[in-house]
């Protein structure tokens, strides 16, 4: 798993690729709530996520409730396919704001 | 006194010698008495002997009762023939020993059974002998020889034979009560020594004084007929918490018993620690002691794993080789449990194999399981007729409420007379399962996997065990890819499939593990027409089916996301009890398109 951060308009922009699994989870995990915690808004850009299971499921749906409680935005964009899968199979992907960029979600939380 | 007849000698003289003679027989009486040290006061003895009766040499010999030599074994004077060995009868000693009497031999020459090889080799003139027998209560131990007087004109005289004779009776005392302390010393030392060796056969047994065996549900009693024991029981605590549990009867009693004995309970103990499977264990001891035991000797042994914790339903996993029938007592009845296989140290594996015995797998509930030695059953009770089963059996019934320690006390106490040694080391080892909570009420326990489903799964494709930890996941994943790949061509069923079994190993590993663990999970895929079979065994505490359910998808939360995604993916979710061992087995099926 590889994970980039970067910051646009006040908004934190997460790279997620690679892998996520209970391995490499607690790690996404800890930098998403970072950041929600603190009341910043965050995308997280999936394009290159080759893999991801139900524990990194769970480290999105927290920093989702997260932000909601702490009325920050927390948004999904371009999903790869498999990703995408997952969070079907999980009845998420109409639980979470999904955009299909990067710029469409940024857009979204510093308007 | 015939001693005054000696013309050459004044009467001072005389009485002088006289007292000397007299101080020398009280003062070696005295000596002999105190001694155990035999040679060295035989020597002393023979130096003083010498001299008060002037001879010129003096030597001491004793019979072997066994092989009937005479040896010398101490010598004074004259010429060194210490070690000289005769025959029984043989020269003028031989013959006083054999006949148990004195003999006055003035002229060596005039005497038929003078034996003059002794003479020849070392160019010693033998005048005269003067010789008496070491007489005791029994006949004759040896015998004390007198060479010429010192002064060539003088001769022996019947006095100094009476004197000499006096001598070697209080020696002969000494030797036997020297030869006799030897046998007590020798004796108390085999008996230290077995007292030692019993002692330390103990301590190979569990003691239940303290605090942490104390504990455990499950007591044993050894009762050796000799010092030593040729019988064993053992249990201890695996650390998940289940009870490893044996108890053996080595062939034959005493100390050469007790050395396999020792040996089989240390294989038990230290294999046991490694190898969780009771019947794989009795089948590597077997095999150690068919490469090492003495010929024709063997055990008969019973191995087991009690399975406490909660949701288990105290499952015993049991083998027995060659060994009495086990007895279980579970709702006012009694069940038998004989051997599946031989005893340990006959039969060796065949080569390849690892000749594991047959296990069976039994449910207690909450009664209690019986293991003993035949010490047990053949042992003699107050009437004089052996206990058998059925006194077992009886006995049992009619103390139902008694903890386990007082049942196993009564046993062997019916077989302990007072008066009579045990007929056989006496063994006995009980298990309780009337502790254990029961498991709670309201879901079936898994469904045991049928023992051919395996087979019926059909083609093998993968088998790959590994830890369960988070790093081997990527490697789980991998292992169903490849086994996928070869038989399914639809890349998105392949991505399904990957993450269900993904999901099945974290649940195992967070669920049945409650965390990372060392502990291993295995995983295998099969393939038929139509399917791919999965399976995924670990050898944690049993599961319950109904308490693994997938959450409500409305409730979103993190977490508990794993089995619904298994269900959604999978065609076919079994949770079962594995055929073999402990632990859960999930089966999983997907139908497929086939390439």
């Amino acid at each position: 798993m590889d994970l980039e951060t970067r910051e646009e308009n006040g908004v934190v922009i997460f790279e997620l690729k690679g892998e996520v699994d209970l391995e490499t989870s607690p790690e996404l995990r800890k930098a998403l709530l970072e950041h929600v915690n603190v009341g910043r808004s965050v995308v997280v850009g999936m394009a290159e996520v080759a893999y991801i299971d139900s524990s990194g499921i769970a480290s999105l749906v927290e920093a989702y409730q997260t932000g909601r409680r702490t009325k920050t935005g927390f948004v999904l964009a371009d999903i790869s396919d498999s990703a995408m899968r997952v969070l079907q199979l999980a009845r998420l992907d109409k639980v979470f704001t999904i955009h299909d960029t990067i710029t469409a979600g940024v857009a979204e939380l510093s308007a | 006194m015939k001693i005054l007849h000696n013309d050459s000698t004044s009467a001072d003289d005389l009485l002088e010698n006289l007292n000397d003679q007299l101080n020398l027989l009280a003062h070696m009486a005295a000596e002999f008495a105190s001694t155990l040290d035999v040679d060295e006061t035989l020597l002393k003895a023979l130096h003083h002997i010498t001299d008060l009766m002037k001879a010129e040499g003096g030597a001491v010999f004793l019979l072997d009762e066994a092989t009937q030599i005479i040896t010398c074994v101490a010598c004074y004077g004259a010429t060194e023939i210490t070690g000289l060995k005769l025959k029984n009868g043989q020269g003028i000693v031989g013959a006083c020993v054999i006949n148990n009497k004195g003999a006055l031999v003035r002229d060596v020459h005039n005497d038929a059974n003078f034996y003059s090889a002794v003479d020849d080799q070392t160019g010693f003139e033998t005048r005269s002998i003067l010789c008496a027998p070491l007489s005791v209560k029994k006949g004759c131990v040896g015998a004390i020889e007198l060479v010429n007087k010192r002064n060539p004109n003088d001769l022996f005289n019947e006095t100094d034979l009476k004197i000499l004779e006096t001598l070697a009776s209080s020696a002969a005392l000494a030797v036997m009560n020297a030869r006799m302390s030897q046998g007590l010393v020798e004796q108390e030392r085999l008996k230290r020594e077995l007292e030692l060796a019993s002692e330390i056969q103990r301590r190979f047994l569990p003691d239940d004084s303290t605090a942490e065996d104390a504990k455990l549900p499950i007591s044993g009693i050894n009762k050796a007929a000799r010092g030593v024991s040729g019988d064993f029981f053992d249990y201890f605590r695996l650390p998940d918490g289940r009870i490893y549990f044996g108890l053996g009867d080595v062939s034959g009693k005493g100390i050469n018993a007790s050395l396999l004995m020792a040996k089989t309970a240390s294989l038990f103990r230290c294999l046991g620690k490694t190898v969780r499977d009771p019947g794989r264990l009795l089948g590597m001891i077997n095999a150690e002691l068919c490469e090492t035991s003495a010929h024709g000797m063997f055990v008969t042994m019973v191995a087991g794993i009690y399975d406490p914790r909660p949701g288990c339903e105290g499952l015993i996993r049991l083998a027995n080789a060659g060994h009495e029938p086990v007895l279980l007592y579970r709702d006012g009845e009694f069940e038998t449990f004989g051997a599946d296989g031989p005893p340990l140290g006959i039969v060796p594996p065949f080569p390849g194999e690892e000749g594991n015995y047959d296990e069976v797998r039994i449910f207690p509930n909450h009664g209690a399981l019986y293991i003993y030695t035949d010490g047990l059953t053949e042992g003699y009770t107050e009437t004089g007729v052996p206990l058998e089963d059925v006194g077992v059996k009886n006995i049992l019934l009619s103390m139902a409420d008694h903890t386990l320690k007082e049942q196993l006390n009564e046993l062997v106490r019916r077989v302990s007379q007072e008066h009579r040694p045990l007929r056989d080391d006496v063994t006995v080892l009980a298990l309780s399962d009337s502790q254990r909570l029961h498991d709670d009420v309201g879901g079936k326990p898994a469904e045991i996997e049928d023992y051919n489903s395996e087979e019926l799964d059909g083609d093998w494709l993968v088998d790959f065990k590994f830890p369960a930890q988070p790093s081997w996941m990527k490697m789980a994943r991998a292992f169903v890819r490849q086994a996928c790949v070869e038989v399914c061509c639809d890349e998105a069923v392949i991505n399904d499939v990957v993450l269900a079994l993904d999901e099945a190993c974290q649940n195992v590993i967070r669920h049945a593990y409650g965390g990372p663990s060392d502990e291993e999970i295995e995983l295998s895929v099969r393939s038929r027409p139509g399917r791919l079979v999965f399976r995924l065994r670990d050898f944690a505490v049993p599961v319950e089916p109904h308490k693994i359910k997938p959450r409500d998808l409305d409730d979103v939360r993190p977490g508990g996301l794993g089995t619904h995604l298994i269900q959604e993916v999978m065609d076919e979710v079994h949770y079962l009890r594995p055929a073999h061992g402990e632990g859960n087995l999930l089966r999983l099926v997907k139908n497929i398109k086939i390439k």
